[in-house]
């Protein structure tokens, strides 16, 4: 038989040294691909892409496997970095991993290495890829699966995760004992190409923000911030006020440029029970109304157990008739352009024919969207984030943005 | 692992005898040599001293040495200074100069003199392209990435005849000559006087002095306009508190460069031999890049077609053998080299070349394990890593490898891990530092 072909998007950091590493030894032919995603240096902060190119290189003649480069800059730009700064001025906040995964790696990567000669492309994720399922990883604390749910059945039939067996020491081990480069390079932070710059220092870049007011739960002006777009729901820090007690972010409000705040963590904006999710993906299955599945609102949050409600119009009617508290509303509708409280106070009867009012149904319509109903309240949901969706045994169903 | 360092060209260790002059000068001799206290008279005579060493290294007066942080600066200081004072004069540079030199001069009206496929300057097209209103040449003494030697008393005579013509012409325009010299100090004469030129930059790092230490040699009759204001250091032409540990340290290192010099060449021309040779002999397809007759002695610049440069540093720093890229250009740094364009080579060319320097510690031992582990580095694809490991292995691969084909023989067995394979019975000296060898 003949040897399989598998690219490995080798980063030039230690987890796809060890995938490449991995796969060598279980006998497939292994080529190491470099990305290369993003080279613009950032204030402070040089772009590290020659030096992880290098490393990705040398770890390929350590392992003695072929290695390219695939040069994605325009694509990257367009589909990870344009998304992120549309969803940032619309005041969201995005995930732009979970986009570099579901455009880049397993869209771009995929199709250019099967047309140049692989049989399947390799990540170093920290998740595992069975019959075209994807499951968390078996290191709970690393565990990638989050940023991997809009990826297609189709893509990950073709895709190989090898380092979600093993938990993150154990990789550094097997580094050390292959002598690899990589063995003690420091973990990337974050947004893979923002590195180590901040967010708002990588947004100022490209974003003109302008101070407005911080407005607290009494309606009362209490300071100024820099730009509403560098705020997200729930965050506590950099709001500069001063003294006393921390303020938390529970809502903004993007064509005043306004930041909403609370100093008491159990202020009802900040909690939430019921989550709409739009631009659903279903890896496999279809959504079970019956089910109950375990959720997780964003990287790292623990699993709480939902269930599910398919929105479309007739449902959208029935939400009218009981429309969610102003509460649940500003906490995961309000990052939306003009919310008017008022409107969503006084349940208005309008038929469903005539434009939407509510920010959340203008998003909802049109595409897969889902209610989800929490079994415990969650805090700090914030819209343009995913929540995903798991069963039972730690797989990935699927997933949503929530609006 | 043993290593061999082989970027002579790079950078140099500093000499043990440097590190010790220089010692004194960072605590108990710390003082300003401006101050009037008897400490500090002492540090400045110092400085003095070590100004004349070098100055008699030179040929030159001591007042006609500038102290600076290095070539680069040097370089900058020779061209702006003049330039800045003429504006519409141009200054007429080879094609194969160095950054330092490059950069500066594109600011102003210049003019580069070609090279032949050796690298040596076109002395009939240089003539030409001094003209009426030129009033800088600056051509290296060597070139740091091929090692070609420039003819520097030839041009020094064509610069005297342009200048008695323009005497006759009535020209007040001056016409002066430069050289940077960093590459070579370490291995040629840098008597400026005999040399003829009336500017050389020379620097400390690149013999075994300190790095961002260097020095300008000024004949009295140019004046520069200073780049660097301040405190009037140097005649006024570099301001600055004197360097002082790196001043002395400077005059050691070329005092002891320029002594033991002439011994140094013969035994590096017997290295650079060695090495060519096994590189006919274990990589024939590779061609050598610059000048055989007018080269530094410890200078080896070859391409080896179909290799990638950034492959085979990275595979031999695996081995221990630290060497750079035959120029700037390699597969994650796109500037190509100018240097080796000048030559005729194209892009594809220069990603396959390698420059090899030697030093101090180079030895027939570690000439013959790096040219060794090049060849199995060349004779190495990238998927299975391919060991040619007998000399009759060698020659089957060298006949694959002239069919334009990657080659690959082995009698061994393959393991997974290239880290992982011990390295014996192939000819290399193992468990030595290169100290020790």
């Amino acid at each position: 038989m003949t040897k399989k072909t598998v690219f490995v998007g080798l980063s030039g950091g230690v987890d796809s040294s060890v995938a490449a590493a991995l796969l060598k030894q279980e006998g497939y032919k292994v080529v190491g691909v470099y990305m290369k995603n993003w080279s613009k240096d950032l204030p402070g902060f040089p772009c590290p892409w020659k030096e992880d190119f290098q490393d990705a290189k040398r770890v390929a003649i350590q392992l003695g496997i072929d290695f390219k480069m695939y040069d994605f800059e325009t694509q990257y730009r367009q589909k990870v970095v344009d998304y992120m700064l549309d969803e940032y001025k619309a005041g969201r906040t995005p995930n732009p991993d979970i986009m570099c995964n579901q455009e880049v790696k397993f869209k771009l990567f995929l199709d250019t290495a099967l047309d140049d000669g692989a049989d399947f492309i390799a990540t170093g994720h920290y998740a595992r890829i069975k019959n075209g399922q994807l499951f968390t990883g078996l290191d709970e604390n690393k565990d990638q699966s989050y940023f991997l749910y809009r990826v297609t059945e189709k893509a990950l039939q073709k895709s190989l995760m090898p380092i979600g067996e093993y938990k993150k020491p154990e990789i550094r081990e097997l580094a050390k004992k292959l002598g690899l480069t990589t063995a003690d390079k420091k973990d990337s932070q974050g947004i893979c190409f923002v590195g180590k710059v901040g967010i708002k220092e990588f947004l100022e870049q490209y974003v003109r923000a302008k101070p407005g007011k911080i407005i607290d739960h009494n309606g009362k002006i209490i300071g100024e911030h820099d730009g509403a777009i560098f705020y997200t729901l729930g965050q506590r820090h950099g709001l500069n006020l001063g003294g006393g007690l921390p303020y938390y972010v529970t809502g903004k409000n993007m064509a005043k440029n306004e930041v909403m705040v609370t100093t008491d963590l159990n202020d009802k904006e900040l909690w939430s029970k019921e989550l709409r999710l739009t631009d659903v993906h279903w890896i496999n299955d279809k959504p079970d109304t019956i089910k109950k599945y375990q959720v997780r609102v964003r990287y790292r949050a623990p699993l709480v157990p939902a269930n599910l409600k398919i929105l479309d119009r007739s449902s959208l009617l029935d939400l009218r008739k009981a429309p969610p508290s102003p509460d649940q509303l500003i906490s995961s509708g309000s990052g939306l352009s003009s919310f008017d409280v008022a409107k969503a106070t006084s349940p208005s009867v309008k038929p469903l024919s005539t434009p939407t009012d509510l920010p959340w149904e203008r998003a909802i319509l049109g595409k897969s969207s889902l209610l989800l109903i929490l079994e415990e309240s969650v805090r700090a949901v914030t819209p343009g984030q995913s929540t995903v969706i798991y069963d039972e045994s730690n797989r990935v169903v699927g997933g949503g943005i929530i609006v | 692992m043993m290593k061999i360092y082989l970027d002579y060209a790079a950078a140099t260790p500093v000499d043990p005898e440097v590190l010790r002059a220089m010692q004194p000068y960072f605590s108990e001799k710390f003082y300003n040599p401006s101050a009037l206290y008897l400490d500090a008279r002492a540090t400045a005579k110092d400085v003095q001293d070590a100004r004349a060493k070098i100055a008699k290294q030179l040929g030159v007066r001591p007042s006609e040495i500038i102290f600076t942080a290095g070539g680069t600066e040097s370089d900058n200081l020779a061209i702006r200074g003049v330039m800045e004072q003429f504006p519409n004069a141009n200054l007429v540079i080879s094609a194969i100069e160095h950054e330092a030199v490059l950069k500066p001069a594109h600011l102003y009206n210049y003019k580069e003199a070609p090279v032949n496929s050796d690298g040596v300057v076109d002395l009939k097209v240089l003539e030409k392209l001094i003209d009426s209103k030129t009033v800088l040449v600056s051509i290296m003494y060597a070139n740091n990435e091929i090692g070609t030697i420039q003819p520097l008393r030839e041009i020094a005579q064509i610069i005297k005849s342009k200048i008695e013509s323009r005497k006759l012409a009535k020209s007040a325009l001056p016409l002066f000559f430069h050289t940077d010299a960093c590459q070579a100090t370490n291995y040629l004469h840098v008597q400026a006087n005999k040399l003829g030129v009336d500017m050389m930059t020379v620097s400390a790092s690149k013999i075994y002095g300190p790095k961002q230490m260097g020095g300008l040699y000024l004949n009295a009759r140019v004046k520069l306009s200073p780049q660097i204001l301040g405190g009037g250091q140097e005649h006024g032409m570099r301001s600055g508190t004197e360097n002082v540990a790196g001043i002395v340290g400077f005059a050691t290192a070329l005092d002891i460069v320029q002594n033991n010099r002439l011994k140094e060449v013969a035994r590096m021309r017997r290295l650079q031999e060695l090495a060519l040779d096994l590189i006919r002999q274990k990589i024939p397809a590779a061609t050598i890049n610059g000048s055989s007759k007018h080269r530094l002695p410890n200078n080896i610049h070859i391409t080896i077609p179909g290799q990638d440069n950034e492959r085979l540093i990275m595979l031999l720093d695996e081995k221990g053998i630290q060497c750079a890229a035959g120029s700037a250009c390699s597969a994650s740094n796109e500037e190509p080299s100018h240097v080796l364009s000048a030559l005729g080579l194209t892009d594809k060319a220069t990603q396959s070349s390698l420059r090899l320097t030697m030093g101090r510690d180079t030895d027939e031992r570690s000439i013959r394990y790096a040219i060794e582990e090049l060849a199995l580095a060349v004779y190495t694809t990238f998927d299975s890593p391919k060991i040619v490991h007998s000399q009759s292995e060698l020659s089957r691969a060298k006949t694959v490898l002239s069919e334009g084909e990657v080659a690959i023989a082995t009698s061994r067995e393959e393991k997974p891990f290239v880290a992982d394979r011990i390295r014996s019975g192939d000819g290399g000296v193992s468990g030595k530092s290169s100290k020790e060898l």
